[in-house]
């Protein structure tokens, strides 16, 4: 299989100007400003090869966002190198832009107060897509994200999960090879989430598109990625299979408790492992298997007034990768 | 050598269809605000006949301003007006909400897709209404300019159109090189107010500057060629060595323009979402 992207030793640091707080800080920063250096990314290399699709995991502000945005030239890296599809990203020619396409959870790319079709007949000018691809792609993404009804709504009356299907549409219209997705699934309820991963992974599968997401959730990766990338504080902690990820840091469940009245801390060790106790909250962490029986357990036994299930985070996973 | 002038022909014809295609995208959007269409022509108008009866009360008094007699100024002042709404019918806009893309990190869509952003820019933002009012009453100020013109020909008018072009070149390379500087600082409100100005003084005839103001406002702030060399044209005024210097700053300042602006968009930090 031929590689698709392969990125050797990128570094990029920001700089930004130090500003005190108040006015006089502003007066003070028109004169002299410290200036700060931030290296999102301290040399990073991967690959990857075409067709595939990997997950990018890490918590906010790791890095995620600056690689996706150097792969598709939005900036200059500080050094190091990469290619795509046989391209230096940010050289920006466009006949790698015409192949390609990036979607950004957080950044709408359609025009707000038009309808999705509007924003997708003019990237059909954009990128040159003749008549007859257009309308078979179109049709062919109109079927897979179940847009027909929302097609003729302004883009600012939809809700969160219909504008995703359509900026997804809209980045695929052209058939992009290689995908890149920044929080695809940010801010919108478990249901659209669960839906927008199946037409990604559904997408990949039938495209065979290079596709490159990242998240903080653990669930986004674990549901769609063989491979995952995780990254922190800029360097690369993680490159393997989701799999031996999840059998050896995602096996366990966290279980948050309210209770009436207080408890003996021998007395619940039993259900898990206490991870923080706070007078009446308690936070308690069990494998992933026996969730069912544990929570039934606490619900019998234990003055309960309040109980959720949540993942163990993608920070307790990192912190898990350094310590071993 | 054909090869070139075949894809310097295909550019410039896709450009002009995607300007096409993305100017009835913006009426589509301007239609849903209406109402703003009318208030911003009835203002335009206003502010234009101020200018005019500024020029009558200081003809009132002398019969030339550094060698411009009344009518003269009229078309001079007319110009201003078209040259803005030939500005906002192309790039003006897209600066003024450049800032805004900066600051939310939305100018990474311009710097993906396959058309180059500063045109991306400009045809997303194109605006008829913004302007519309001034170019009206400059064409009507234009024509009865004309009209009391005694030495004046019908060649005067092609010219004049070239020459105009040659003014929104000026004008656009002058707003890349500040505009680029929104690279650096992010903030642009100040920096469009000094377009403002350029465009605001480039009412007053080039002639009234002398010595070191003439250099400064005719190669570094070429204010004194935006309107002043189009309307020296059209009333028979210019002369051939003038109309040429304008044809250089036209084109050093276009070029330039777009190489800095090119250099800057490098620096571009984007927004983290």
């Amino acid at each position: 299989m031929s590689t698709s992207i392969q990125v050797k030793n990128l570094s990029k640091t920001y700089e930004y100007f130090k500003k005190e707080a108040g006015l006089t800080g502003s007066l003070k920063s028109l004169f002299w400003r410290e200036k700060l250096y931030n290296e999102a990314l301290k040399g990073i290399s991967f690959k990857i090869d075409e067709g595939e699709l990997i997950g990018f995991l890490g918590p906010n502000g790791a890095g995620k966002t600056t690689t996706l945005k150097i792969l598709s030239g939005i900036l200059y890296p500080t050094s190091g190198e990469a290619v795509v599809l046989g391209y230096v990203p940010w050289k920006r020619s466009p006949e790698y832009q015409r192949q390609f396409s990036i979607v950004m959870g957080q950044k709408n790319q359609l025009w707000w107060d038009l309808p999705a079709q509007e924003s997708f007949q003019l990237n059909k000018e954009i990128y040159e897509i003749d008549t007859k691809t257009y309308r078979n792609n179109l049709d062919e993404l109109i079927e897979l994200f179940e847009i027909k009804d929302i097609l003729d709504i302004p883009v600012r009356k939809l809700s969160m999960g219909q504008r995703m299907k359509c900026e997804l549409s809209a980045a695929l219209l052209h058939s992009p090879r290689v995908l890149f997705l920044d929080e695809p699934t940010i801010g919108l309820d478990i249901i659209s989430q669960e839906k927008i991963r199946h037409y990604i992974s559904e997408y990949n599968k039938i495209k065979k598109t290079t596709v490159l997401l990242t998240s903080h959730y653990m669930r986004d990766v674990e549901r769609l990625c063989g491979r995952v990338i995780v990254i922190n504080n800029g360097i690369i902690v993680y490159d393997g299979s989701v799999q031996d990820l999840m059998n050896t840091y995602g096996k366990h469940k966290i279980i948050r408790l309210r209770l009436s009245k207080e408890y003996t801390e021998n007395g619940l060790a039993k259900y898990g492992e206490i991870l923080e106790r706070d007078g009446l909250c308690v936070v308690l962490k069990t494998g992933k298997e026996d969730i069912a029986a544990s929570t039934a357990r606490i619900l019998n036994e234990l003055p309960v007034e309040d109980l959720s299930v949540e993942e163990i985070e993608i920070e307790e996973v990192i912190k898990k990768i350094f310590t071993g | 050598m054909k090869q070139l002038a075949y894809n310097i022909f295909r550019k410039i014809k896709r450009y002009l269809h995607l300007y096409r295609v993305f100017l009835s995208q913006n009426l589509k959007e301007d239609m849903i605000y209406r109402s703003n269409f009318i208030t911003l022509a009835v203002m335009d108008i206003g502010f234009v006949s101020v200018s005019v009866i500024l020029f009558k009360i200081i003809f009132t008094h002398v019969t030339s301003i550094a060698g411009w007699t009344f009518h003269q100024s009229i078309i001079l002042i007319g110009s201003v007006g078209i040259i803005r709404e030939m500005a906002y019918l192309t790039f003006r806009r897209g600066f003024l909400e450049l800032g805004n893309h900066i600051r939310k990190g939305t100018f990474d869509t311009f710097m993906v897709r396959p058309i180059a952003p500063n045109i991306h820019l400009a045809f997303r933002h194109i605006s008829i209404s913004e302007s519309f009012g001034e170019a009206i009453t400059g064409v009507v100020l234009v024509i009865y300019g004309i009209l009391h013109l005694n030495n004046w020909t019908w060649v005067s008018i092609p010219l004049y159109i070239i020459f105009l072009l040659n003014s929104l070149f000026v004008y656009y390379g002058f707003s890349l090189l500040i505009n680029s500087i929104v690279f650096w600082v992010i903030k642009t409100q100040e920096l469009n107010t000094i377009v403002y100005f350029f465009m605001e003084t480039s009412r007053y005839p080039g002639d009234i500057y002398r010595g070191v103001g003439k250099f400064i406002f005719t190669f570094i702030i070429p204010i004194g060629i935006i309107a002043t060399v189009p309307a020296s044209v059209l009333t028979g005024r210019t002369s051939w060595s003038s109309a040429l210097i304008a044809l250089f700053v036209g084109i050093s300042f276009l070029t330039t323009g777009i190489l800095v602006w090119r250099k800057s968009i490098e620096h571009y930090s984007s927004a983290s979402g």
